[in-house]
């Protein structure tokens, strides 16, 4: 049985001009310990995705519709008090920046402490000792000493290691990581991202990466989706999808990629910009910006048709893989 | 690399820039952060010259120092052959002409209560009073049209455009005075993907244009491979490494340029390979003795604890600030 | 006509028009206003002219307060006073003062405290210093220490009719000139936000001088904290004055505001004249409830985070 498994996930926001659909039947699953990357540019619905699995909304947004099943329950229904029992607990989430996750008054101690404490009944002294053992593990040395710090005494990376290590301390089987490297700078980037994957696989954990960036998720997730004005224009495994990329929008976004494309010349590019959810094009919201854009496409949303596991979002994909067309 | 033949367009000698905390009165020595220590680099005219580096190298300080923003701590900055860091500000002016400056964050970059118009014509009706009405608006029309603006923008307010567009309005702004120089410090980091290809786009034929000279300011070396023709490479106040683009990626040199090079995710599907921590980036406020990146470097040596290495020219015109590489211990 | 109608449409209308509390507010406000604008046209008589007053009327009360016998006077609807002012005209004339003092006030506050607040915010270090200690010795005398101290010293050396005839001017410099810091130090904080964003570097870029600069571009995005902090001040600049008038520092006798005729009516409270202080104090607080109604308001709405759906 799957570990999570999201069903035509919807979520608007209802705001006095009209309501504004901001996800569309998103649907995926994981499996235990499986890695799933989620990648989209600002306001494709990436983070909502997340935030919505975890019923972290902000007013006025809500799930209009769809199911997140895990462990046996579906999350949209759950109120308050059990949803707290879960985030976490049994999923937990890192997000963008670790100074806004950390609390500033508060020493790193204090708030692994506080963290285990809230879901499992221990003392606090046998919870110090697990906090210092996932110090341990995700490479923070002294970490005695570290248990003292303040988050402001710490440097960027090491303040993502700390939210990572808060992230395992209850042991988890699903982790959300929303952009967990963005803020950081290039090198503690690479170091940041490997320690994630070892330590995944090493607790076998699940892992639900959102970022907008491609050359991480091929090297870190096994599945990806890509998301586009609020719904998933292509699914798959990683391989499949970077290697043979087959929806317009995921090839112009590794087109426009500088090292796909030759020095000193014009980048390619998708012109125009994503719609805004209150300016959507009729059709398929890509349109506009399509090159292979045909009259179909300004008129009928596509459906996700598959090939062989790999789903696309668009009229043209079946044509266009067999002109074996590379933008 | 020859730029010994013709005057640099901009001159950067011997700067240093420290930044004084300040701490109350009764304190003896205040605490002070050494941004940039003794850097010196030139740029030729129709240059693209990237300074790279990460969060607290100086790069943008030292980008700042160059447009006046700053004033050196000690050093030069020179325009044409003129020194350009000591002038007062009415002597200054001319200069302000041919140097302009684009920003990283474009939500900050454009005053928030002015209308994209009015930010336009500001730079032109402050240096060219005597442009008529009429003309300033067909020149602001006709700078809007050549990075690719819909010229009815200038009624709008910037919270009405997106990041991409508000760059581009601030690529705009920055070109209306025709100017020689443009520093762009870190102009699309803040931008999704797709939009960063549309603004290095416009910048790269605003250059074939207007033959102008860049100073790029980037973490991003994919950019800078794209973009650039002679890179810097900046750790801790300090200038590493300095080549042809080229020459960089393909022989790089200095330890940290290694490190960094290694670290840009490629689009490979490969798994990511266990990176070896090499530890975090020491505090500006405590500079390492010697060579600032001994503590993460492999090959250092006693005499990197010691001595400062400095930026030494190589057979292929790279020029490198390591003993590792000056003692042969590195392949160079 | 195109801006109201942006107005009228735009987020801030509407939520003024779904918040009762607001509309409400801002009614009496403007009703107030109106009235005191209107006063000379519309007040039956002019409390201020001597010769309207006859001493024979005084201590009548208003229409609706009667011994079962006695005819209501129809002249003075809400009564008179113990001179035989009607209560009215002299309610009328009390708001119109109290509202002028009160606004002239708080544009002196402003005038100065931006002032101040942006070249400290702007130019930093010592003056920065030297201004913001000024502030803060200010602000530990009490506006009410300051004003009493100023305006008795004004009315020894200068004599009690040359007070009478500056008395509005001499209480908005007063009340002006003691709460300054307040609009410095708003100004100041935005000041020192906005100091650092990139827009401010780019007008440097062109090669703007800081005056320009400061004026131009940095004044107008810091005018949003002073819309909601004036709706406060202006409150309190008129308590100030009600309180600096009923000690009998404030206006005249024969020019009162609301809270001299508070003063003046304090010892018939419990002779049975309750009218002559009451309603006025009544006018006085229903006034500074809404304007602090409203101005709580004003800052929920412009505080983005909070008014979302």
């Amino acid at each position: 049985m799957a570990l999570i498994e999201v069903k035509n996930l919807c979520v608007e926001f209802p705001t006095r001009h009209a309501t504004l659909k901001a996800l569309r039947g998103v649907n995926f699953s994981i499996e235990k310990g499986e890695r799933l990357g989620i990648v989209g540019e600002s306001g494709a619905g990436k983070s909502l995705s997340a935030f919505a699995m975890l019923n972290l909304l902000s007013k006025p947004g809500r799930i209009a519709e769809g199911e997140i099943l895990f462990e046996g329950q579906d999350l949209s229904k759950l109120n308050d008090d059990e949803m707290r029992s879960i985030r976490g607990n049994r999923i937990s989430m890192i997000f963008q920046d670790p100074m806004m996750t950390l609390n500033p008054v508060l020493t790193i101690g204090t708030q692994m402490v506080e963290t285990l404490q809230a879901h499992r009944k221990i003392s606090k002294a046998a919870a110090r000792l697990i906090a210092i053992d996932r110090l341990n593990e995700v490479r923070i040395p002294s970490a005695e000493e570290r248990l003292e710090s303040y988050p402001h005494e710490l440097s960027g990376g090491m303040r993502q290691r700390v939210v990572i290590a808060i992230a395992l301390l209850t042991e988890p089987v699903l982790i959300i990581a929303d952009e967990p490297t963005t803020a950081l700078d290039v090198t503690i980037q690479a170091e940041i991202m490997s320690l994630m994957l070892d330590l995944c696989k090493t607790h076998n954990v699940g892992l639900i990466l959102i970022t907008h960036d491609l050359a991480v998720v091929s090297q870190v997730t096994q599945k990806v989706i890509v998301m586009y004005a609020g719904r998933v224009v292509e699914q798959g495994a990683t391989r499949a999808v970077i290697e043979n990329p087959r929806h317009p929008y995921t090839r112009g976004l590794m087109a426009a990629l500088p090292q796909q494309n030759t020095p000193g010349k014009r980048l390619f590019q998708i012109p125009g910009s994503m719609p805004t959810l209150d300016a959507m094009p009729d059709g398929c919201a890509f349109n506009p910006r399509c090159e292979h854009v045909g009259d179909d496409c300004r008129n009928k949303m596509p459906k996700l048709d598959s090939f062989e596991g790999h789903l696309v979002r668009c009229h043209k994909a079946e044509e266009l893989q067999i002109k074996g067309e590379k933008s | 690399m020859s730029t010994e033949d013709k005057t640099p367009l901009v001159s950067v000698k011997d700067v240093h820039k420290v930044f004084d905390l300040g701490g109350h009165f009764l304190q003896k020595e205040t605490p002070k952060v050494k941004a940039i220590n003794d850097v010196s680099l030139n740029i030729a005219v129709g240059e693209s010259f990237c300074l790279v580096g990460e969060s607290g190298c100086g790069k943008s300080t030292l980008a700042r120092t160059v447009m006046g923003l700053l004033k050196p701590s000690a050093g030069e900055i020179g325009y044409n052959g003129t020194r350009i860091d000591d002038l007062a500000h009415n002597e200054r002016l001319p200069f302000h002409r041919n140097m302009q400056m684009i920003f990283q964050n474009p939500y900050a970059s454009l005053n928030p209560r002015r209308s994209v118009q009015k930010t336009l014509e500001e730079p032109l009706r402050f240096h060219c009073p005597e442009m008529s009405n009429s003309a300033i608006k067909e020149k602001v029309e006709e700078v809007m049209v050549s990075v690719g603006n819909d010229p009815s923008w200038g009624a709008r307010y910037p919270h009405e455009f997106s990041g991409g567009q508000r760059q581009r309005i601030s690529i705009a702004r920055a070109l209306m005075v025709d100017p020689e120089f443009v520093v762009a410090d870190e102009p699309i980091s803040a931008l999704d993907v797709s939009i960063q290809a549309q603004v290095l786009n416009v910048m790269m034929d605003a250059q074939e244009k207007r033959n102008l000279t860049y100073l790029f300011i980037t973490h991003d070396l994919s950019v800078v491979e794209h973009f650039g023709s002679r890179v810097g490479v900046m750790y801790l106040g300090t200038l590493c490494e300095l080549a042809t683009t080229k020459t960089l990626f393909a022989k790089p040199r200095h330890p940290y340029t290694q490190v960094l090079l290694a670290a840009i995710p490629t689009l490979s599907c490969e798994e990511m390979t266990s990176t070896k921590s090499v530890g975090e980036v020491p505090s500006a406020m405590n500079l390492p003795t010697g060579c600032v990146f001994h503590n993460r470097c492999p090959f250092a040596n006693e005499r990197c604890k010691r001595e400062v290495p400095r930026l030494r020219t190589l057979d292929d015109g790279a020029a490198v600030a390591c003993h590792a590489v000056e003692e042969g211990r590195i392949e160079s | 006509m195109k801006r109201l109608k942006k107005f009228l449409a735009s987020d801030f209308f509407y939520q003024f028009k779904s918040d009762k509390m607001a509309i409400v507010s801002f009614t009496i406000i403007f009703t107030f206003v109106t009235l005191a604008v209107l006063a000379p046209l519309i007040s039956p008589y002019n409390p201020h002219d001597p010769s309207q007053i006859d001493l024979m009327d005084s201590e009548i009360p208003p229409v609706w307060d009667h011994n079962a016998d006695e005819e209501p006077d129809a002249r003075f609807w809400l009564g008179t006073d113990q001179q035989g002012r009607d209560m009215f005209s002299a309610i009328l004339y009390g708001l119109r003062i109290s509202l002028i003092i009160g606004i002239f006030a708080v544009a002196v506050q402003m005038v100065i405290g931006i002032a101040i607040g942006l070249i400290s915010g702007y130019v930093g270090g010592r003056v920065d210093a030297f201004f913001m200690r000024l502030a803060d010795i200010q602000l530990s005398l009490s506006t009410m220490m300051i004003a009493i101290i100023g305006l008795a010293i004004f009315q020894a050396t200068f004599g009690a009719e040359l007070y009478e005839e500056m008395a509005v001017f001499m209480l908005v410099l007063v009340i002006g000139i003691a709460e300054w810091p307040q609009y410095a130090r708003t100004v100041r904080a935005s000041v020192l936000a906005e100091r650092n964003k990139e827009y401010v570097d780019a007008a440097r870029v062109i090669g703007l001088s800081s005056p320009i600069i400061m004026v131009r571009h940095i004044l107008p995005n810091t005018l949003s904290p002073l819309l909601v902090i004036s709706t406060v001040q202006v409150a309190n600049a008129i308590i100030s004055e009600a309180a600096l008038s009923f000690l009998g520092l404030g206006m005249p006798v024969t020019m009162p505001s609301l809270g001299s005729l508070i003063s003046s009516g304090f010892e018939y409270i419990f002779s049975g004249s309750w009218w002559i202080t009451t309603i006025p104090a009544f006018v006085l607080i229903l006034l500074i409830l809404m304007i602090n109604l409203l101005g709580d308001w004003l800052r929920d709405v412009l505080n983005p985070k909070l008014y979302k759906g």
